[in-house]
């Protein structure tokens, strides 16, 4: 049988990769399209935080299928977190979800994040890329807010473009 | 003294005497029903999209209104506002207006002309609904899990006060156009249903909070209509016995007993008992739910209030609810779908003819059409929605008679068959099996209710025999026997191929075909590879996997069961995932040896796959015997899967329509 598994996988690997930073270049060259046709006037910040936006709200949306309460709040919650880990993942950051000490408090940890890198090359600020991660995933939660009639915040507490070496942030649910 | 609008007699009928407690009669407020027949209402879209009622949908609820011989015959829900946020349906009819009164009398004076009773149902869609606009409305902005529903606006009070008005409005025109029943729909995750449900409701004004403040637009609106409808019309309403919707935080079964008890206080005349929504994961009346399943539903309705109970819900077989009526469990059969394949139904079980009924097979196609727009079709049933043409209903018999040769008595074959000879041609089927059926037979064996398949052949094989069709089974029909017979025309039904894959010898005798499989005449292996991923391919990986097989599906459709209707799919997906099947969709099979073969994805990446069997399910057209008919200069048609491989519906529409003209 004419199989190579190494050759197979390695061609697979490296289409994946590929993907991946395509989804990068494809989104900074959006933002030039953008930049340009707002013209000299716009705030660059202010058309990202605009697209952060929008993104957020269709992740928020396309989470709702996937969510189940049958197995209580708890389970919800690891599959919630585990759910926007998986978004960053698949586009080729290392992500871990750990629960807090407290009751329905989870922490999503970015070891590694390929959009800061992504920023440097298209010459965009760091802050501007912590900026853009904070509002998508600041709008993913108010449609899985209504829809499960829960209250649940997230905040940023460090991130790897402002040197702290990981993006750490906590999503916890508002009494 | 409760007022009979017509007098029915059924003493002398069969299916009275074998079925006492489906015709016996019952009041539902101040009117005596004959029997405990009732057509539930039910969408159709053949209206125009801007809610005027046709000819076709008067031709279509004539045909029900007949089948309930005396019972209920509801119309489709109307929609009830100007702005068309309430409706859900593409034809859906409308009555938020007078100019709406002449069609919709056209359909009361339809059903009373079956001397049956007319229900009207005012159905305003909810967060189902704004079908052509873009945006629904709610008693809250709840998201929508499924993105083919538009995002929903939260209704002020002035537009709740305006809504309950539109539902009174409404119900006095359904009165003044003749019906004689007013039904609110509280179902399924329509407006109302929205109000009552924990899920949609989060308003805490007067319309929210507890159930009671859920249910005071249905107090409302129960209220509002005994003043409109007065004391001779009955009020009935639709209600969730269970939402099924505990994912999504939905209502609980006894919230949901207590609308039952709210809406009796208010003053209903009858409750027509549902479960589930739309957006439920809890399958409710596809054919993998045996029948009777919702029975207890019913029963605990009939333990909390006094009213009639009325339920739909898998309760196909006439025992069924017969039994239920009888022991108290329930006051009326109440159907939708499978009056939508034989809209006679009720009537056959009256006269005794069961084996003439057309069963529906819960496929749910019918529902698929109307979410997309379609107008209603049946999977089995060819004349559904064309009951205004007399092509489809009195075809003309022929120009002359003719001796038709039919190859194949599969579900083509024979609906081909019954139909021509009902017109007048003389028919002969031959199929090389013993019995009639075709692939169906085999098919039948597939987990999940699919034995219910069969009923379709029953039903036309009983009808061949009555049409006076000649079968020559156990015959294989080649080119000797054509030449014999020389018939006027041939029709080849004769199923599809089943190619071959290219194996070394040493495994040939490893692959095997799907219907060895399904019939039990193959050895198959614990580690299967099922070569297809259509319906069929679904169907045996199943049925496998049922008996612990350790099953993978590999095929070159780019989603598993792409011939499967969704409102059936997702059932089969679920299945898979739980009988551990293991799908490689968008893929070949690039080449075999012993124990292993190689999967070729359609982007060109290649991986191994062990297995002890690989089943056979992939189908071409059949063209044997097709060159040796025209050869001959005989007339030719080639119907279902021999055309082009596809499903049972597909097969029984190709028979129909060459039936029809042959």
């Amino acid at each position: 049988m004419s199989f190579d598994a190494e050759k197979e996988i390695s061609k697979l690997w490296g289409n994946l990769h590929n993907a991946q930073a395509e989804i990068g270049r494809m989104y900074y060259r959006w933002r030039q399209a953008a930049l340009e046709l707002a013209g000299p006037d716009a705030n660059p910040l202010d058309v990202s935080l605009k697209a952060a936006e929008i993104i957020g709200k269709e992740l928020g949306k396309a989470s709702l299928p996937r969510l189940n309460w049958l197995k209580g709040e708890e389970a919800w919650l690891r599959s919630f977190a585990g759910g926007i880990a998986l978004q960053w993942i698949t586009q080729g950051a290392i992500v871990k979800v750990e629960p807090g000490e407290k009751p329905f408090e989870m922490f999503i940890k970015w070891e590694r994040c390929p959009w800061p890198s992504y920023a440097k090359q298209y010459g965009v600020k760091m802050e501007e890329d912590v900026l853009c991660c904070d509002k998508i995933l600041e709008n993913i939660l108010p449609d899985v807010n209504v829809f499960f009639n829960v209250n649940y915040k997230i905040e940023t507490l460090k991130a790897i473009p402002r040197g702290q070496g990981v993006c750490l942030r906590r999503l916890y649910k508002v009494e | 003294m409760a007022k009979q609008l017509f007098e029915w007699d059924y003493s002398s009928y069969p299916g009275a005497k074998k079925y006492p407690h489906l015709f016996k009669p019952i009041d539902i407020g101040a009117l005596t029903i004959p029997n405990r027949i009732v057509y539930a209402a039910t969408e159709d879209n053949l209206n125009t999209h801007d809610g005027f009622v046709t000819d076709a949908d008067v031709a279509y609820i004539t045909n029900r209104a007949k089948g309930v011989v005396g019972g209920i015959c509801f119309m489709q829900g109307v929609y009830m506002d100007e702005p068309r946020k309430g409706q859900g349906y593409v034809g859906q009819a409308a009555a938020w207006d007078d100019k709406y009164i002449p069609g919709l009398k056209r359909l009361a004076d339809a059903i009373h002309s079956q001397k049956a009773i007319a229900g009207f149902q005012l159905m305003d869609c909810g967060r189902v609904g704004a079908v052509d606009v873009e945006y629904g409305h709610g008693p809250s902005a709840v998201p929508q899990r499924l993105r083919i529903f538009r995002p929903i606006l939260e209704m002020s009070k002035a537009e709740i006060e305006e809504m309950v008005q539109q539902h009174l409005d409404a119900a006095k025109r359904g009165l003044e156009a003749g019906f004689d029943i007013i039904e609110i729909s509280g179902i399924v995750g329509y407006l109302i249903s929205n109000f009552i449900s924990s899920y949609t409701n989060r308003r805490t004004d007067e319309y929210g909070g507890d159930i009671r403040g859920r249910m005071k637009v249905v107090v409302d609106i129960i209220k509002g209509l005994k003043e409109v409808c007065g004391p001779d019309v009955p009020i009935g309403i639709r209600l969730c016995a269970e939402e099924l919707l505990d994912d999504v935080r939905g209502n609980t079964p006894e919230e949901s007993m207590e609308t039952y008890k709210i809406s009796e206080e208010a003053g209903v005349d009858y409750i027509s008992v549902t479960a589930g929504w739309q957006e439920s994961i809890v399958p409710v009346i596809s054919r993998d739910v045996p029948q009777g399943s919702w029975l207890y539903l019913a029963k605990r309705a009939k333990e909390n209030v006094k009213v009639p109970i009325m339920m739909a819900y898998r309760l196909f077989d006439p025992r069924l609810p017969n039994e239920a009526i009888g022991k108290g469990e329930l006051d009326m059969w109440q159907m939708c779908r499978p009056m939508i394949a034989d809209p006679l139904m009720p009537l056959k079980v009256l006269e005794g003819k069961e084996e003439d009924i057309r069963w529906c097979v819960a496929c749910n196609l019918c529902l698929a059409r109307l979410f997309r727009d379609a107008p209603m079709t049946c999977y089995i049933n060819p004349l559904c929605a064309h009951e205004h043409d007399p092509k489809y209903t009195d075809p003309p018999p022929p120009e002359e008679e003719k001796n038709i040769m039919i190859v194949g008595a599969g579900p083509a074959g024979l609906e081909c068959a019954y139909v021509a000879a009902q017109r007048g041609h003389e028919v002969h089927v031959y199929d090389k099996k013993d019995q009639v059926g075709g692939t169906v037979l085999e098919a039948s064996k597939a987990p999940y209710g699919d034995d219910e398949l069969l009923t379709c052949i029953k039903y036309q094989e009983t009808q061949c025999k009555k049409a006076g069709v000649h079968f020559h089974l156990g015959t294989e029909v080649n080119e000797d026997l054509i030449r014999d017979e020389l018939p006027d025309s041939v029709v080849l039904a004769t199923g599809p191929t089943y190619p071959q894959l290219e194996v070394p010898e040493s495994v040939k005798d490893k692959v095997v075909s799907i219907l060895d499989v399904l019939r039990g005449d193959a050895k198959v292996g614990d580690k299967v590879v099922v070569w297809g991923n259509r319906k069929p391919g679904i169907g045996v990986a199943l049925f496998l996997a049922k008996q612990g097989k350790k099953v993978t599906m590999v095929g070159k459709e780019k989603s598993a069961g792409f011939d499967v209707n969704p409102s059936f799919k997702w059932r089969y997906l679920i299945y898979m995932r739980q009988n551990k099947i293991k799908t490689y969709n968008d893929c070949q099979i690039e080449q075999v040896s012993e124990g292993e073969l190689i999967v070729k994805t359609y982007d060109g990446y290649r991986f191994p796959l062990k297995f002890d069997t690989i089943v056979l399910t992939e189908r071409e057209l059949n063209e044997n015997l097709k060159n040796v008919v025209q050869g001959e200069g005989i007339e030719l048609f080639v119907i279902g899967d021999a055309l082009v491989p596809r499903n049972i519906s597909s097969a029984v529409h190709d028979g129909f329509r060459i039936g029809i003209r042959i």
